[in-house]
């Protein structure tokens, strides 16, 4: 068997074979004009789309696209591939969501491990004042590309979430357009290889927020930057508009809304937002991508050769802010409510009681989503707008806080009265809430402008965000990873290694967040390569020693569980096909999954969390001879 | 039901301690830098407001989960738990109740920001600029231009701010508030030093290489001792 019989293989040459052609193209078109024939940024940006392009043909993901637009019938193909090993189905294209969530998974998991790495060599520069092993500018690059990377990595454990589970929760067949879902994921690719290149040529050092001018002077690695970036984007809007489709019209008989299991609802909200805000994103970052290529000054006020001059600039550094924010304030809820649906999800099965306030919980997501829209302006108190505007500003953002605590009511409800199991996933849902709260609990604080003032841009911001992403999306996706790894593998992990991981990690995150917090509070700015250590009575350098050795924990932790994974996903003891008792649909099939998930349509009798409620079901199957 | 009162009882008392303690830690591990303007009274007050809900609402949600947790926890038997579907009426009393708790901060907040960036009818005018990476004060009274700032104590300052490059921003720890500054626009922000002393000025907004070191030296010196001061650079200006 040949390497090329791997479509992530043909993938990556077609995307330096794009990279190649576009360059030359550049080329071309520059002699063509009687223009010096090598310029690097138009180079490598036109060279960064074709990459992209060149990619997905590579990978195959247009094959069936391209031979319809010449009158050419495909099949969709279900199943292993026929004459290679089965294994090599999670590196090519293929269209079942099964698949396609386990390789959204295993992508995400990856670059959550390349952007930890990046985390943890510039937090062992901060554990002590001074500049020790890094350079400003790389320290610069470094922390936008943590956070980047970060961002694409969520994003990539949300959509494994959702397009592993949400078929499988309803009951459906696949998703309802499998060839787009392929695509939704191997857009991922091209993006996240563009980013990680962004560091080689020179990277890129205003942060993932990247706001200009700065971005729209420094180095090339920004085009790479915003292309890679744009790639994802256009992944989040197929996958969600994917998602929209699958569940509002392959719910099978007697699944009403408020029937769905609550995952469906957090996966509905997320996805409306996906589909209506990343453009923002999108549109900001490709402005400045022009801007820089040929010199459309939207953002600058001077024009881009830096004197006043009637041919450029015009443009307004603030619109961008709020272009960026459009977007970047509900992704905050994208990132979060996908994991908010899997502790409610999980709560009820290891509480074995019925999930407290159903719809208030489904609605409260939707209100989320909704009010999420008007409250962008809260990154922006002290950016130089209109004064005016932070007032309703500051009210829309306190507003959040409403749903969002409605959620953790009906939590505790939940656990009220139970009879709680403390598995693994469990405590991973416990941990969850723990950090959420400390992450929900900071907001109302940099929301009250006043009080916002001094915390803005300081260290407080991070401690803040680092709680509410961790408690609402890393600790949710471990619970769902020790979850449904019996269900994806039908061996069980081992319990022991996966409550040391927990043991590990969750005070680790606890001493991490408020040690970030304090340093902010006691005057240190976030983003800054160097610190004063003299700040906060000479105690924050024993603060960014206690974080520093925190995050090493976290990461040892994440590894443990890695190896735990890896450890048993063939040897494991099996797990059977229900080990957690759960009402759920797709604990009623067997483990692993066949490639035809239901025997028979799927029929709705019951409430989906009815425990303690004697000989209720929720979904039976009736299999096709039985009427 | 009764044993239902008993344990709201019991998780009161343990929600009261518990506000105690998370209050106490998080003042212990928030050390805010000294105050040195008037503004930083109610920024603090704020603050402070702010913590003790925090930690109230911590200790609320941490005391009966934890507690929850205890005593309903399974033990060893395969049973369910109790078959409730939730509570309207407790729903609808933590959505409304929050509500007027936001409403309350929301309102303070805005009275409090009025205040903060009025006009006071004599206040005293300087320029700073930011600039990769270095700060350049212009005091228009006398026309002195000077990398350090030095301000009067007990006098309403306003900083009209200006860049001519990308994003900075000024910020004085001490002083609490900050505001960016942008190319191609004039923001301002509005203090009154009240205590004499030397301060760092940090830039607060990502700008570049050097922004960790972009830093300015700020003296809050006496009246009579910024009226010398003064009088030096017009002398220097005039040499
Ligand atoms: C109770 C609800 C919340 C409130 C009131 C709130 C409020 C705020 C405010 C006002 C800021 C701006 C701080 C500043 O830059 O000065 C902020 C920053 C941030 N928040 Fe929240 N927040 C809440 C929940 C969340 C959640 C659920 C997330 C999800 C992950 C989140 C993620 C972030 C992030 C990523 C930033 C920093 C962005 C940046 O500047 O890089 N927040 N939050
Ligand atoms: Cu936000
Ligand atoms: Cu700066």
């Amino acid at each position: 068997m040949s390497l090329f019989t791997l479509g992530i293989a043909r993938g990556l040459v077609g995307q330096v074979l794009g990279m190649v052609i576009g360059m030359l193209l550049t080329c071309a078109v520059r002699i063509l004009l009687g223009w010096e024939a090598w310029a690097a940024e138009p180079a490598w940006t036109v060279g960064s789309v074709c990459s992209i392009i060149g990619f997905l043909l590579g990978v195959g993901s247009l094959d069936d696209w391209l031979k319809w637009t010449r009158g050419i019938q495909t099949p969709l193909v279900h199943g292993p591939p026929v004459d290679k090993p089965a294994w090599t189905r999670y590196f090519s294209v293929d269209y079942n969501h099964k698949v396609i969530g386990v390789q959204y998974t295993v992508w995400g998991i990856l670059l959550l491990m390349v952007g930890g790495t990046v985390a943890m060599i510039f937090r062992t520069e901060l554990a002590r004042s001074g500049l020790q092993f890094l350079g400003l500018d790389l320290y610069n690059s470094f922390i936008g590309m943590h956070g980047m990377i970060m961002i694409f990595a969520i994003l990539l454990g949300v959509g494994g979430m959702g397009n592993y589970l949400v078929p499988l929760m309803i009951g459906a067949e696949d998703m309802a357009f499998p060839r787009l879902n392929a695509l939704g994921f191997w857009f991922n690719v091209p993006g996240s290889i563009l980013l990680l290149l962004s560091l080689f040529i020179g990277g890129w050092d205003a942060g993932w927020t990247a706001y200009p001018p700065l971005s729209a002077r420094g180095p090339i690695g920004y085009q790479l930057f915003f292309l890679g970036v744009f790639a994802i984007g256009l992944s989040s809007i197929v996958g969600s508009l994917n998602l929209l489709v699958t569940l509002l019209r392959m719910r099978p008989a007697g699944m009403s809304l408020f029937r769905m299991p609550i995952f469906c609802w957090a996966v509905f909200a997320t996805s409306l937002i996906q589909l209506t805000a990343t453009q923002l994103i999108g549109t900001s970052f490709l402005m400045v991508s022009v801007q820089r290529a040929i010199g459309m000054g939207f953002f600058d006020p001077r024009g881009i050769l830096g004197e006043v001059s009637p041919m450029v600039g015009g443009g307004d550094p603030v619109l961008f802010q709020h272009l960026f924010w459009f977007y970047s304030h509900p992704a905050v809820y994208i990132f979060v409510l996908p994991g908010l649906g899997i502790v409610s999800e999980l709560l009820p099965v290891f509480s074995r009681k019925p999930l407290f306030g159903y719809k208030w919980i489904a609605l409260s997501s939707m209100a989320i989503a909704i009010v999420g829209f008007i409250v962008w302006g809260h990154h922006m108190f002290v950016s130089g707008y209109n004064d005016i505007l932070r007032i309703p500003f500051m009210y829309a953002t306190l507003l959040v806080a409403i749903p969002t605590g409605v959620k953790f009511f009906s939590w505790l409800g939940t656990i009220w009265g139970g009879k709680v199991h403390f598995d693994t996933p469990m405590l991973f849902v416990l941990g969850a809430i723990s950090v959420f709260l400390i992450g929900g609990l900071t907001g109302p604080i940099l929301a009250t402008v006043p009080t916002d003032l001094p915390l803005h841009d300081s260290y407080f911001v991070v401690g803040h965000f680092h709680a509410t992403m961790f408690g609402g999306f890393v600790f949710p996706f471990f619970a769902a990873l020790y979850y449904w790894f019996p269900k994806v593998t039908g061996r069980m992990y081992n319990e022991k290694l996966g409550k040391i991981h927990f043991f590990i990690m969750t005070p680790a995150f606890w001493v991490q967040t408020l040690g970030q917090m304090g340093v902010g509070v006691m005057g240190m700015r976030r983003r800054i390569a160097d610190y004063d250590p003299t700040l906060g009575q000479g105690q924050i350098e024993n603060w960014q020693m206690a974080v520093t050795i925190a995050g090493f924990a976290i990461a040892f932790g994440v590894m443990l569980m890695l190896w735990n994974f890896f450890q048993n996903a063939e040897v494991g003891v099996s797990a059977g096909d229900n080990p957690w008792r759960s009402r759920s649909p797709e604990w009623q099939i067997p483990s692993p999954i066949p490639e035809h998930s239901f025997p028979a349509p799927l029929k709705v009798v019951g409430e989906p969390y009815d425990y303690g409620l004697a000989d209720s079901g929720y979904v039976t199957t009736t299999s096709p001879g039985d009427d | 039901m009764a044993s239902n009162r008993r344990h709201f009882i019991i998780a009161s008392v343990l929600i009261v301690i518990c506000t105690l303690i998370v209050y106490w830690v998080l003042d212990t591990v928030l050390l805010k830098p000294a105050a040195a303007v008037v503004e930083a009274g109610p920024i603090d007050y704020l603050f402070d407001l702010h913590i003790w809900l925090i930690a109230f609402l911590f200790a609320l949600v941490g005391v009966f989960m934890c507690y929850a947790l205890i005593v309903f926890r399974a033990r060893g038997d395969e049973g369910d738990g109790e078959h409730i579907h939730g509570n309207g009426l407790l729903e609808i009393i933590w959505t409304v109740v929050p509500c007027f708790v936001v409403v309350y901060f929301a309102w303070i907040g805005t009275t409090m920001l009025i205040d903060l960036t009025e006009a006071h009818p004599d206040e005293y005018v300087v320029s700073a600029e930011g600039r990769q990476w270095s700060w350049l004060f212009t005091y228009p009274e006398s026309g002195a231009v000077t990398p350090d700032l030095v301000l009067p104590v007990d006098t309403p300052i306003r900083m009209d701010l200006t860049s001519d490059d990308v994003l900075h921003n000024f910020w004085v720890p001490e002083f609490r508030v900050k505001q960016d500054t942008v190319p191609g626009m004039v923001t301002y922000v509005r203090f009154t030093p009240n205590l004499i002393g030397e301060y760092v000025l940090r830039c607060a907004e990502l700008c570049g290489t050097n922004h960790s070191g972009m830093l300015a030296t700020v003296r809050v010196v006496s009246q009579e001792e910024f009226k010398l001061w003064q009088s030096e650079q017009v002398a220097q200006l005039q040499e």
